[in-house]
């Protein structure tokens, strides 16, 4: 069988795209950069961390609004798996593929730092290796991850102590069908003990068997 | 007026307005480096030079890494000035045709002055290079010149290694990045006087685009792996005049440059005003003729601006043209060659006692916390530890570090230079890294009111290395920081490269806590002191290397992070001293107390 296949979406600015790339072939994947003019052929679909055009209009804003937008919510309503890590995040509220917003953080300023979360659902293609309720720990680095509601949303990641101002301490959230997640923290760079976690590893594992166990959907 | 003189009698004729213009940018301390030429010859060197040092990594990677200050711009608009601070040093790395992978930051200040936090935070974040280290000193030496040094270091496949010149007549230079506007004029001789002097407006200040930069990086990057790049050369200060007229005169070529080809942001600009803008994210590459516009088709995918501006000649003169109206047309290597400033002797007198000035113990995490230090997935070190370790990814890793001791270099320059070297070597030592080269980053007041300081701090940095094995790859030097004449303390700004064979290095753990190694200071027991660094690293015991440990704060928030506790008795030392301070139960020759433990 073929390997299940992970494409990068590098946006001008995006800044841990080449991270994101490591992470998925560190578990497995067949995985690749795609850029704004791409067609999607992929599995799971990364929107990585970084600073896309800058992010001199609002964050993500212009992301949101570049040739590939309408292919990934084509993608997502075939039931293609999306992650969006930080910015990646940001795009997918701008895109309005996930609910609320992402504002300056409450102190300001930029974090950057590993922090404490739990995992309250475990039943989402991103999250099945954890437990329900786990305390793991991820690193963020972000100016605007301060999560505010629209609407309620399902909560797949909570911080365990206030960091940024988050509406109910809101980390990631996915969609209703939960094939799009979204997360301030960078799993990415959680993926080997020497870099001070492993706890991220198991969000790309969950991804890679659940692509696995349930087929993807290219074709 | 002297320089002038010097001159118009290189020249044989009077000099026009423009080239009173170019040769003031291209003669000033900041570009031309007239008082410190001299010294930076003496001292033992490693590389082949350019726009930033290089040594062997592994058999396939190179290290390139530079520091670079930023000091005058910071002082009168902090933000952008610390920004454009480390944008410019970045491409110092890049144009080497290495990734820039981390960045460095030794802060003097008075107090934390937030919009320098800020300039660095908002840039480097945006271009994902991590922060990895740095030193923040909070002094009142600094009052009115805050010293900004930022270390930039990047790893390049030797293959792809670019040499910082052109290489024959027929070659074009192509300039891309951001579009050039009249930010940044005569940069580079506002950074050669006294803060009161007047060039010191915001005029002078250049503007960063981080966003312009990160594409920047990635244009560059694919144009070097294509092959496309011959030679390359970062636009800073001094704009196109200083990068097109150094690319050709370090190989003895002219360049006929043609100024209406450069894209513009502010159209009305004059052409002396195109020749020496320092608008920032912009590089000059060499190729040729025929790579030129696979070059220019790499930058415009990346939304950049690009252009061939100039010609590469074998009639050795740099001819700048704006359509066919001749600008300037002097030899090239006129420009490049400023006036040298007489050195001075300096007889170091003996080691004394020093006295303890104390810089302010405040806790690094509130600045180092808002700079993204993990991105690339490359740390393995973070802040806080003492230096920083970083690896590359499927290869063996390397340490950083930066240092300086301006509370000796006040009392003494020589000891305060040298003592900086050393205590760097400790700490690379102390990572289980083996020092590989420094960049040495001088900063210091008025050369000349006191000559002889100068003097002194660059000897003391040059017996150091000599002494100590550890050669100098690249460096910078930032004078005339005065405020109506009142300077700061000679402040040698040292940061050294190290290699890292095991990256499975010693992390804290509870256990008892030891003092090891000597109260004071001999020169004598130095080479032992490293040797028992080595060998305690090697037995796998966490070693913590500072120079005053009553400024302990930071660490013990780090360690804190890690879920650990320190409850020791700071040992008492000299401000020069041989003490480190050993996790665990180490067996060793040297005097050793027990000082308390971590739990």
């Amino acid at each position: 069988m073929t390997l299940p296949k992970a494409q990068v979406v590098v946006y001008p600015g995006s800044n841990c795209d080449r991270d994101a790339l490591w992470a998925c072939k560190y578990v497995g994947f067949d995985a690749e950069f795609i850029d704004i003019y791409s067609d999607i052929d992929a599995d799971l679909l990364v929107l990585p961390g970084g600073f896309s055009y800058g992010d001199y209009l609002r964050v993500g804003a212009v992301a949101a609004r570049e040739p590939i937008a309408q292919k990934i919510k084509e993608f997502v309503s075939r039931g293609g798996l999306v992650i969006g890590i930080c910015n990646g995040f940001q795009i997918l509220v701008e895109m309005g593929l996930l609910d609320g917003a992402l504002l300056q953080n409450s102190n300001g300023k930029f974090i950057c730092k590993i922090v404490d979360l739990e995992v309250v659902d475990n039943s989402t293609p991103f999250t099945s290796y954890y437990l329900k309720g786990e305390r793991i720990r991820l690193p963020i680095a972000h100016g605007f991850g301060r999560y505010v509601k629209t609407n309620d949303v399902n909560v797949a990641l909570r911080y365990v102590e206030d960091v940024n101002g988050s509406d109910q301490l809101i980390a990631g959230i996915t969609n209703a069908n939960k094939n799009v997640f979204g997360l301030m923290p960078h799993p990415e760079r959680a993926m080997e003990k020497i870099l001070g976690s492993d706890d991220g590893l198991r969000v790309f594992l969950s991804a890679f068997n659940y692509i696995k166990n349930n087929g993807g959907v290219r074709g | 007026m002297k320089y002038l003189d010097i001159l118009e009698t290189r020249l044989g004729r009077k000099a026009t307005r423009e080239e009173i213009e170019a040769f003031t940018v291209m003669w000033s301390e900041h570009c031309g480096y007239s008082h410190t030429k001299g010294y930076i010859r003496q001292l033992p060197k490693v590389g082949t030079g350019g726009n930033a040092g290089v040594v062997p990594l592994d058999d396939y990677h190179f290290l390139a890494f530079k520091v670079e200050s930023h000091n005058h711009p910071s002082a009168i608009e902090p933000f952008n000035g610390a920004a454009t601070g480390v944008g410019g040093i970045i491409r110092d790395v890049l144009a080497m045709g290495a990734r820039p992978t981390a960045i460095l930051d030794s802060l003097h200040m008075d107090k934390v002055i937030d919009g320098i936090i800020e300039g660095i935070s908002d840039y480097g974040n945006s271009i994902g290079v991590p922060t990895v280290g740095g030193e923040l000193r909070i002094s009142d030496f600094y009052k009115h010149n805050p010293l900004v040094n930022v270390m930039a270091v990047g790893v390049g496949k030797n293959d792809h290694l670019i040499p910082s010149k052109a290489t024959k007549p027929g070659q074009v230079i192509v300039i891309f990045g951001g579009a050039t506007g009249r930010d940044g004029i005569h940069g580079a001789s506002f950074a050669s006087e006294d803060l009161t002097g007047e060039k010191a407006t915001k005029l002078s200040i250049q503007v960063g685009d981080p966003f312009a930069e990160k594409l920047l990086i990635e244009a560059f990057l694919e144009m070097v792996e294509k092959g496309l790049v011959e030679g390359a050369q970062d636009l800073g200060a001094g704009g196109v005049l200083s990068a097109t007229s150094e690319l050709v005169a370090r190989s003895g070529l002219g360049a006929i440059v043609h100024l209406e080809k450069v894209p513009l942001r502010e159209p009305d600009m004059l052409p002396i005003e195109i020749l020496i803008s320092e608008s920032q994210e912009r590089m000059a590459v060499v190729t040729s003729p025929e790579k030129a516009e696979e070059v220019l088709k790499i930058a415009k995918k990346h939304l950049l601006f690009g252009a061939v501006v100039a010609e590469v000649t074998n009639t050795g003169r740099y001819v700048a043209k704006y359509h066919d109206q001749i600008i300037i047309d002097v030899p090239a290597k006129l420009l490049e060659d400023s006036p040298e400033e007489p050195i001075h002797d300096y007889t170091p007198s003996p080691l004394k006692k020093f006295r303890w000035i104390r810089f302010k113990d405040v806790d690094a995490h509130n600045v180092f916390e808002r700079y993204d230090y993990m991105v690339g997935t490359d740390t393995i070190l973070p802040p806080g530890f003492g230096p920083a370790v970083m690896r590359v990814k499927n290869s063996i890793g390397y340490s950083l570090t930066i240092h300086s001791r301006a509370d000796i270099g006040a009392q003494n320059p020589y000891w305060g230079a040298y003592i900086t070297v050393l205590e760097a070597i400790r700490k690379t030592l102390s990572v289980g890294a083996k020092p590989v080269a420094i960049t040495d980053g001088i900063n210091y007041a008025d050369p000349d009111i006191e000559p002889l300081g100068l003097a002194g701090q660059m000897k003391g940095l040059k017996d150091a290395c000599e002494q100590f094995s550890v050669p100098v790859a690249s460096g910078n030097a930032s004078l005339y920081n005065t405020y109506k004449r009142k300077g700061i303390p000679p402040t040698l700004v040292v940061g050294m490269v190290g290699k890292v064979e095991n990256l499975n290095i010693p992390k804290p753990s509870k256990g008892p806590v030891y003092a090891v190694g000597y109260p004071d200071f001999s020169i004598a027991q130095e080479k032992k002191l490293q040797e028992e660094i080595v060998r305690l690293v090697k037995n796998r015991h966490f070693v913590l290397s500072m120079h005053d440990y009553s400024r302990i704060t930071t660490f013990k928030t780090a360690l804190a992070k890690l879920g650990l506790n320190l409850r020791i008795q700071i040992p008492r030392t000299e401000p020069v001293h041989q003490l480190i301070i050993v996790f665990g139960e180490p067996k060793t020759n040297l005097p050793i107390r027990k000082i308390g433990f971590c739990y």
